[in-house]
């Protein structure tokens, strides 16, 4: 780190002080002498090293050990047993993987659906909302998102506990005395439901915050045209509002996707992906196979299906993502 | 728009409604970690605590080895923060000041890393950490939460440097600062604030971060706070009390932290892409 804060300091050591010979900084920027060619790769190093060999090389051991066999006894004899793809046929062969991947696939669709749609209402609603109302919604929305997810976690066990939680306490004052003692975590539907209800508790947040900053980016002018032009309330949402908020909404509803598909912590905390395997996702079942099973091979199959699947589920995003970067990269 | 007075009533009466399901797990969290033992678990219906206890909190400081894992997780996401800055803002700066070849391939390279799952790394990440003999070693932590934060920091801090004129560097140049002087005396003093939001948001990532400590650090004495309560049920048995005190002192930083930055989080994650 000194070394790099040295060649940084350097050119300043071999600027001259001002005198009337100064260039300008235009041609100073010209003769960009060895020091400056050097200077901006030095600056980079430490976060590139960094990036090489915690995210890039990882990424291609993944792929080596997806072709490996490599199991508890090849971990300790550092045996090399390659497999070509049979990790893959196994993963893909297995019943379990599928029921899981199809799981994984709904709950993450419910999940981001949920998230987008309470969202989205919210925002519109904030900016329809008494100041001080609109202030309560937000700071408790604030709130939500912060509450990091173990917590999180703990307190919707202890509000779905099966003889304390104040669920079951409500729902037997209001009348329904069958839910006394009733139990929200025997089985996986029941389990990811509350998984589900706690992730987009978590999510919403975020999410209308971005489209509330879209809407009110919409300038008044716009409304009051609408209102002359004599359209209705829901003519111009889709006439205003919904141009406003339309990309943001797609780059949020990506992320949730993203995000939903690979969440482990709460899936794992609630139930450990049980009962039996019931609630189960893809992370979960990568994480048993490969660090609670030992067998490194498959898992490491599965992390690059996992991979696939989010590449195919992102193409349109990436493509986006490609396109806005040629105008901010310049 | 103009709204008729029921209109409007109806509206902020949703409004409430809605703030009131949002604010209730929490409001949950924090009451039930000051309610006594007997409260928690009686049968009556109460949402306001009657009597305001701090034993939960005593209770939960006292459970073997809390305080160590508090100190494992504050060591681990400080660290990690503290790297993460300090390589950011040196990618920074050459990022948003300086033409060179692969400026560009860089900063694809760090969007890309936002967006990729580090949980599929995970089997990687914990073969490169045993070989390395640092399982169970607080640095290996530290390490994976640096590189799970470094993306993110330099795209923020980029944007940050960028934000700043040039020219006020360019001024300093002309009255005999050096490139370095320049940027020391001029940009960073001005990146004071962008630097907190930075490290803020890595402080929560890191702080959040569950699955990679779950795996590294499976040492009982080098838990950090989110595995261990994740197993609280060992710890506390039915304790409620007891498990939502040690939630509220976990949650509490991060709880600070987001509420300070938390106008500059929307902003940062719409253009980053990621999340917290």
């Amino acid at each position: 780190m000194t070394s790099t804060k040295d060649v940084a300091a350097m050119p300043a050591g071999n600027t001259p002080p001002a005198s009337p010979r100064v260039p300008t900084l235009r041609a100073r920027r010209r003769r960009k002498g060895f020091g400056d060619s050097v200077l901006p790769y030095l600056l980079l190093a430490p976060g590139v090293i960094a990036i090489a060999a915690l995210l890039i090389w990882p990424t291609l051991q993944l792929v080596l050990i997806s072709f490996r066999k490599l199991d508890l006894r090849e971990l300790v004899t550092g045996q090399l047993v390659w497999v070509g793809i049979d990790n893959y046929t196994d993963v893909l062969g297995d019943p379990v993987f599928w029921e899981v991947t199809v799981r994984t696939l709904a709950f993450m669709a419910a999940v981001v659906a949920a998230t987008i749609l309470i969202a989205l209402l919210l925002a519109l609603l904030m900016k329809q909302l008494n100041p001080i109302v609109r202030v309560i919604l937000q700071v408790t929305l604030v709130v939500a998102w912060a509450t990091p997810a173990v917590a999180a976690t703990t307190v919707f066990q202890w509000i779905f506990d099966q003889q304390y939680g104040i669920l079951n306490k409500t729902l037997a004052l209001i009348g329904f005395d069958g839910f006394i003692g009733h139990s929200w975590f025997s089985d996986g539907p029941s389990t990811l439901t509350v998984i589900g209800l706690l992730i987009t508790w978590q999510a919403v947040p975020f999410v209308a915050f971005s489209l509330y900053a879209g809407l009110i980016g919409v300038p008044r002018e716009q409304y009051e045209a609408a209102g002359i032009d004599g359209a209705g309330p829901w003519q111009t949402f889709r006439t205003v509002s919904w141009p406003a908020i339309q990309p943001i909404l797609t780059i949020v509803t990506f992320l949730s996707v993203i995000w939903d598909f690979r969440v482990f912590t709460q899936v794992w905390a609630i139930k450990q992906g049980g009962p039996d395997g019931e609630s189960t996702t893809l992370p979960i079942y990568m994480y048993l196979k490969g660090i609670a099973g030992s067998h490194f091979g498959p898992a490491a199959a599965i992390a690059m299906i996992m991979l696939l699947v989010l590449v195919i589920l992102l193409a349109r995003y990436i493509q986006l993502l490609l396109r806005s970067k040629e105008v901010d990269l310049k | 728009m103009r709204k008729s007075l029921p209109q409007r009533i109806a509206l902020n009466t949703v409004g409430v409604v809605g703030a009131l399901l949002f604010g209730f797990p929490t409001y949950w969290l924090i009451t039930t970690s000051f309610k006594t033992p007997g409260e928690v678990l009686s049968p009556r219906y109460d949402l306001i605590p009657i009597s305001v206890t701090f034993e939960n909190f005593t209770s939960a400081l006292s459970k073997p080895g809390f305080t160590a894992f508090l100190a494992n997780s504050l060591i681990v996401t400080l660290g990690a923060v503290l790297t993460a800055l300090v390589a950011g803002v040196l990618a920074a700066f050459p990022l948003a000041r300086m033409r060179f070849r692969g400026r560009k391939g860089f900063l694809f390279l760090v969007l890309v890393a936002q967006l990729a799952p580090i949980e599929a790394l995970l089997i990687p990440l914990y073969l490169l950490m045993r070989d390395a003999g640092l399982l169970n070693q607080l640095p290996s932590l530290l390490l994976v939460y640096m590189a799970l934060t470094l993306p993110f920091t330099c795209w923020m801090l980029y944007g940050f440097v960028k934000g700043i004129p040039i020219e006020l560097e360019e001024a300093a140049m002309i009255d005999g600062c050096g490139r370095w002087q320049a940027f020391r005396r001029v940009t960073l003093p001005l990146l004071g604030p962008g630097l907190v939001a930075t490290s803020v948001f890595s402080f929560i990532t890191a702080w959040n971060e569950f699955l990679f400590a779950l795996v590294l650090m499976q040492d009982q004495g080098k838990r950090t706070i989110p595995v261990w309560l994740s197993t609280f049920r060992e710890a506390f048995l039915v304790d409620w009390g007891g498990i939502m005190a040690a939630s509220v002192i976990y949650a509490v930083p991060a709880l600070i932290f987001f509420l300070i930055v938390q106008r500059k989080l929307v902003s940062g994650l719409t253009a980053g892409a990621v999340k917290g």
